[in-house]
């Protein structure tokens, strides 16, 4: 992903998708066309809109999309541009069905697409591209990778390592079932080159920290990785916020997490404002 | 979205999942006779534990005891079945695996604790089959007839009625049937779109989800982003206090809304001090201090406030000029609320 990926906006024409359009072209994201059904023919800040993923793919060369759809249509978009065969799809929407969630990435994974979210604030590589909805001034190029499961926990990290740079941003969502997990993408950081070392911001529920964790004991991720997990005084069976945070039947709990990290030897930052010093 | 237990008995029923006859109380009439058991309807688990599920035989008596003593408002009174064992039994959508899974053990109280619980995993692709059911009855010992309804019972509540949870506890197993003497379950709040309207159809109540967790402390906690909001209660916790909630205010927050999460806290009685923790994104740091400066208005207990991002300068220029201090620099900010 860099300056020259072009990038399709599904939901252009939408509130959120029409603002962000705009903020992401000032950055320097090379948006190439966008989809809403309907309004095929008119033009979104300088950007040709079409009806479907296909009629924008006849005119244009796409790699990636980004998507806005509201989330009674949003599953349905993902499966759109799997059809398509972009390579990779990146899900801003939040409160998609998780039902359908899961048969769109099914889908997706079947096309050897790859998606990013849902409930994800996008990825950035700074100075490069932006394929999200993060506020830019908390970013500035180096070699520091981070991966994230929450939006503003993500801007605080990347704003108190600025100083030292990020290679690579991901929010990966904080959905239940998401396209791409924490281990996928430390493995993918792993191999840039760009990348020095991995911030890794998880919290509360699911197992994706923990199988991160133990993929570092095997040495199947071999750069430094500092661990920051949130949800010390989350009460079980609570809900916090994100549709994912949640403790079910023991798994995923906070404990857990910290546990896995320690005996793979990741330094785990009590706060935030720790992991700077942890580098 | 947490279902009563007499609701989510509704959704049994409609998937074929047999349970006891019952009657929901109120009314208080009409009750059958016999041997019965009475449980408060409540969306708190450990019902059992504190004595909110009661056998007898004089259900009208247990009924006007409960309420007198609890304030419990909702009883199911249903007949009590003999059984010769029970069990645990539920479908949730693996996260691992991204597909329904089934979770089976040993029923009773303590099932979470106690362990020894076995996973299946059936894709979506396939569904639940009646080889799944002799499977299964291997290790319930029941007839894999009954069995094969309560697991496609089960599963059909993931898949069409979106629920994110559908547990059974205890399943009793007689020496015919399989019936559901609980049922948990929990709606996921993002099917509601789906299925909401079939869920008010069959009498089901259907709430907005909230954001807003209330915990045993004493220090509110606001923060915009799940993450972020969790963090500060953590670091509330690390520095020694103790939080009285999480209250994501959510991305793009405006000025009612800021005001409204601020008085949701501020009214909690719990509440002695309030720490607000924001980075704007796409919230600007203007519109919360206006919320906030309006919820102090109506209630006034001492605050202590972070903002950085979109629109800092004014934030914190409204802030200060009705006397609140503002923080850059957030463990200075929640050691100086500790220390209150």
């Amino acid at each position: 992903m860099d300056k020259n990926t072009r990038v399709l906006v599904q939901g252009i024409t939408g509130r959120e998708g029409s603002f962000h359009t705009k903020l992401m072209k000032s950055y320097g994201t090379k948006i190439v066309a966008g989809t809403s059904p309907g309004k095929g023919g008119s033009s979104v800040n300088e950007v040709p809109v079409y009806d479907t993923v296909k009629e924008a793919m006849k005119e244009h060369e796409i790699d990636a999309s980004i998507i806005f759809v509201p989330a009674s249509n949003a599953a349905d978009a993902i499966i759109e541009a799997a059809d398509s065969e972009i390579k990779l799809i990146v899900v801003i929407t939040e409160h998609i069905p998780v039902v359908e969630t899961l048969r769109a990435i099914k889908y997706a994974k079947s096309n050897s697409s790859t998606v990013i979210g849902p409930n994800s604030p996008g990825l950035i590589a700074p100075a490069e591209t932006m394929l999200g909805i993060m506020p830019s001034m908390a970013f500035s190029k180096g070699k520091i990778g981070i991966i994230s499961r929450s939006g503003t926990l993500t801007y605080e990290v990347a704003e108190i390592v600025k100083s030292v740079g990020q290679s690579l941003v991901v929010g990966i969502g904080g959905d239940p079932i998401i396209g791409t997990s924490i281990l996928e993408m430390a493995k993918m950081m792993d191999d840039d080159p760009s990348t020095e070392e991995i911030i890794v911001i998880g919290e509360i529920g699911g197992t994706m920290e923990e199988r991160l964790a133990s993929s570092i004991s095997k040495g199947e991720v071999k750069k430094k990785v500092i661990a920051y997990m949130a949800g010390m005084t989350a009460p079980r069976e609570k809900r916090m916020g994100h549709a994912g945070a949640v403790v079910y039947m023991g798994m995923g709990t906070f404990e857990s997490k910290i546990n896995a990290f320690k005996r793979a030897g990741v330094k785990v930052a009590k706060t935030p404002y720790e992991i700077k010093s942890l580098l | 979205m947490k279902l009563y237990e007499y609701e989510g008995k509704i959704l049994f029923r409609k998937v074929g999942i047999e349970t006891p006859k019952a009657k929901l109380v109120p009314p208080i009439e009409n009750l059958p006779s016999g041997k019965l058991v009475v449980k408060a309807q409540i969306l708190e688990g450990g019902r059992g534990k504190r004595g909110l599920v009661k056998v007898t035989e004089n259900p009208v008596e247990t009924i006007k005891e409960m309420e007198a003593k609890y304030g419990i408002e909702s009883f199911l009174v249903e007949e009590f079945i003999p059984h010769e064992r029970e069990y645990y039994l539920s479908c949730l959508i693996d996260r691992d695996t991204q597909e329904p899974m089934f979770a089976i053990g040993k029923g009773g109280i303590n099932v979470e604790e106690e362990g020894g619980i076995i996973t299946k995993v059936v894709p979506t692709e396939r569904g639940v089959k009646f080889f799944d059911a002799i499977e299964v009855s291997k290790l319930i010992s029941a007839k894999p007839s009954s069995i094969y309804s309560v697991l496609k019972g089960l599963y059909d509540l993931v898949v069409d009625y979106g629920a994110e949870l559908a547990e059974i506890n205890p399943l009793a197993i007689t020496n015919e049937k399989a019936i559901a003497l609980d049922s948990k379950v929990i709606i996921e709040d993002n099917s509601l779109i789906r299925v909401g309207d079939t869920l008010k159809s069959l009498g089901i109540h259907v709430s907005k989800p909230s954001a807003y967790v209330e915990l045993d402390g004493d220090v509110g906690i606001i923060g915009n982003g799940a993450g972020l909001t969790m963090a500060t209660m953590d670091m509330v916790k690390l520095a020694g206090g103790s939080p009285a909630d999480f209250l994501d205010v959510g991305g793009g927050a405006d000025r009612t809304h800021v005001r409204e999460s601020m008085l949701t806290v501020l009214r909690n009685p719990k509440v002695k001090k309030v720490i607000a923790n924001i980075y704007g994104g796409i919230t600007r740091c203007d519109e919360v201090a206006y919320g906030i400066v309006d919820a102090l208005k109506e209630v006034n207990k001492p605050v202590f406030i972070r903002l950085s991002g979109t629109n800092e300068e004014e934030g914190e220029r409204i802030l200060r000029n009705n006397g609140v201090k503002v923080y850059k620099n957030v463990m200075e900010m929640v050691g100086d609320a500790i220390r209150s």
